[in-house]
């Protein structure tokens, strides 16, 4: 079985004067069932590895391949596709629909596979138990808590089953005991099957989870599995 | 829970119709507020254009509805001038020769004594009504009815009698008959009998007083020359009828002869109409397209708050062709909500104007259909810029923070 992710290579240049080298030559493998931390100072290169990650990106150069396919080959309706059943986000911003409640905002992430409404819902709800929030799926995001929100977006991110999830300062909103349970949220979902990509600047995040690539000026610094210490590991 | 239809499309992004409506109109439902005041702006161009096709479509209704009653076969004949350009006459037995002919149904002919009328005979203001001698034939041919009194009797004796148009009759200050009253014509006094109701054809006739032919003749000393004559022909008839006319009432000079139809110059009032029509038409297309500017600013505003969800959208599947397609639904839903508030309140206002004109209402459904359309059609053009500005956001930009 191919890795679920596999960077080859991989540079980002911004045309600017003088271009901008966000990413040089990274290369990176993730295997099913990993949970992963991408950590690094600000304008190491993180967000960058991320979007190209998610397709939200191209490199310059070098080949991203998710589930054994070569994004470089896909048109964006293919790629756009890829997105909505294999990859899923979690957005430090949250990006919730205010308006809509928080089975339908969960929904949200099926609804670009053309599933029935119905079958959208019955899996949102799935989800919904999943984080914790099977109990309000009436609610609206503006009436939840910054946690519950977050919960709401991972479950968007987790509806459609997808092979990896990126999170993006997933508890960079949140205050610390809140931010806690989100990751450990993710580590229970990590330990039901998902491969999962954490991206943070916060060193104590990346020393819970198994495996941190440390990210400098473009480049992969380090990239070494961490021994599971702290108090939050399971 | 599987993901076979994952496998079965190859992952390629999908959104069902219905879906894309839902979502195009999300934003709308969000912000009921912001939609409802944008949907206003079309709503008044549309409405001004329905109304002023639905107000002047009733206006011509009603005016044809008015000639039908009051019939297009009416001619009138007068001199016209000689080769000179001398003022012709018409000849004494013009009226007999027309009489003959078998498509005219009623005739009568009119004598303008060319004197004037006034209250009393110490009144010499100049007050432009004429002196009309006339039988009783005129009542028939023209249709007359009285608002007081009746119309010269042929069977009366020769007296001074005269009956007024309704013009004439304000003119002279005479609304009713109770207390006799008199006029004064060329030096005599001449007991007015009836007061004519307003002929819409025949404004001419208004602005004067009849006399009887025969009290004319003994008691006034007239030219025997008639100087108008009115025919009734049988409308299916009209138009074979109308061009022997000038020969039969002047066979000796036919081009002296002119011929016309009253209706027509009622019938212009219509056409007169249209200049209007279309200079209000022009206005109300301008509020649409201001409608339309304001649609595609809101939906700029939109496009720049919403970047988050656009990205997010981006990211959990939908393509470029997607993120526009539902910024154009929310434009073109946006105007077509104006469009239908519009229309309804462009009939209503045509509604509320004809009845209060005592009109005929008549609101065309293509106007109604075509002012939809249009804004319809606003709409997606308004939105076309928008929603291109949103399907080109890189969605990585898009959903980071606080931009």
């Amino acid at each position: 079985m191919s890795p679920v992710l596999e960077l080859e290579n991989v540079t980002r240049t911004y045309p600017a004067e003088p271009p901008v080298h966000a990413l040089i030559n990274v290369d990176l493998c993730v295997e099913a069932g990993e949970m992963v931390a991408v950590v690094g100072p600000s304008g190491s290169g993180k967000s960058t590895l991320l979007n190209i990650m998610g397709t939200l990106d191209r490199p310059t150069s070098g080949v991203v391949r998710i589930d054994g396919t070569d994004t470089a080959e896909l048109s964006d309706r293919r790629l756009s596709g890829l997105r909505s059943a294999r990859l899923g986000f979690v957005f430090q911003g949250f990006h919730l629909l205010e308006t809509v409640s928080a089975l339908d905002n969960v929904a949200t992430g099926l609804l670009y596979q053309g599933l029935p409404g119905r079958v959208r819902r019955r899996r949102a709800l799935h989800a919904l138990e999943q984080v914790g929030l099977g109990d309000r799926p009436d609610a609206k995001p503006s009436k939840l808590s910054g946690g519950q929100r977050q919960r709401i977006a991972i479950a968007r991110a987790i509806v459609a089953e997808p092979a990896l999830i990126l999170a993006d300062e997933p508890t960079g909103n949140l205050d610390t005991t809140i931010g806690d349970a989100i990751l450990t949220l993710l580590q229970d979902l990590n330990a039901g099957g998902a491969t999962i990509i954490v991206i943070t600047h916060d060193h104590d995040i990346a020393a819970r989870l198994s495996r941190e690539v440390r990210m400098r000026d473009g480049r992969i610094e380090t990239d070494r599995a961490v021994l599971t210490t702290g108090p939050g590991s399971p | 829970m599987t993901t076979t239809t994952v496998a079965g499309t190859k992952w390629r992004s999908h959104l069902r119709p219905q879906d894309l409506v839902a979502t195009g109109t999300l934003g709308l439902r969000s912000r009921p507020g912001r939609t409802i005041l944008t949907a206003i702006g079309i709503a008044i161009g549309i409405a001004s254009m329905v109304a002023v096709l639905g107000i002047s479509s009733s206006s011509k209704a009603d005016l044809l509805a008015e000639l039908d009653d009051l019939g297009t076969n009416l001619l009138q004949i007068r001199p016209g001038q000689s080769v000179f350009g001398d003022n012709a006459e018409l000849p004494v037995d013009a009226e007999a020769l027309l009489s003959r002919v078998a498509t005219v149904t009623d005739i009568a002919a009119v004598t303008n004594l060319d004197t004037t009328v006034q209250r009393n005979q110490y009144d010499d203001t100049p007050n432009g009504l004429s002196v009309l001698a006339a039988d009783q034939n005129l009542a028939d041919t023209l249709e007359i009815s009285t608002s007081a009194g009746r119309f010269l009797d042929p069977h009366d004796p020769v007296l001074p009698t005269v009956v007024l148009g309704s013009v004439a009759a304000e003119r002279l200050g005479i609304s009713h008959l109770d207390s006799g009253p008199e006029v004064t014509i060329a030096g005599r006094q001449f007991q007015v009998v009836g007061i004519a109701d307003p002929l819409p054809l025949n404004p001419d006739i208004d602005r004067s007083v009849i006399i009887g032919d025969r009290a004319a003749q003994q008691l006034l000393g007239v030219d025997p020359n008639p100087t108008s004559i009115y025919l009734r022909v049988l409308p299916e008839q009209l138009e074979q009828t109308r061009p022997l006319l000038a020969r039969t009432a002047n066979p000796g000079s036919p081009n002296e002869v002119e011929v016309s139809r009253p209706s027509d110059a009622l019938e212009a009032r219509a056409a007169v109409d249209k200049n209007l029509q279309n200079l209000l038409l022009a206005l109300g297309g301008v509020a649409l397209v201001v409608g339309g500017v304001g649609i595609a600013n809101v939906m700029v505003i939109s496009v720049l708050e919403r970047r988050g969800e656009i990205g997010v959208r981006r990211a959990i599947g939908a393509t470029r062709g997607h993120i526009r397609a539902q910024f154009v639904i929310e434009a073109a839903t946006l105007a077509a909500m104006g469009g239908i508030l519009g229309a309804a309140l462009g009939a209503a206002i045509t509604w509320a104007y004809a009845n209060r004109q005592g009109w005929t209402i008549d609101i065309p459904l293509e106007g109604l259909a075509a002012g939809v359309a249009a804004a319809l059609a606003i709409g997606a053009i308004a939105g076309l810029y928008p929603a291109a500005k949103a399907a080109r956001l890189d969605p990585a930009e898009a959903v980071r923070p606080h931009n």
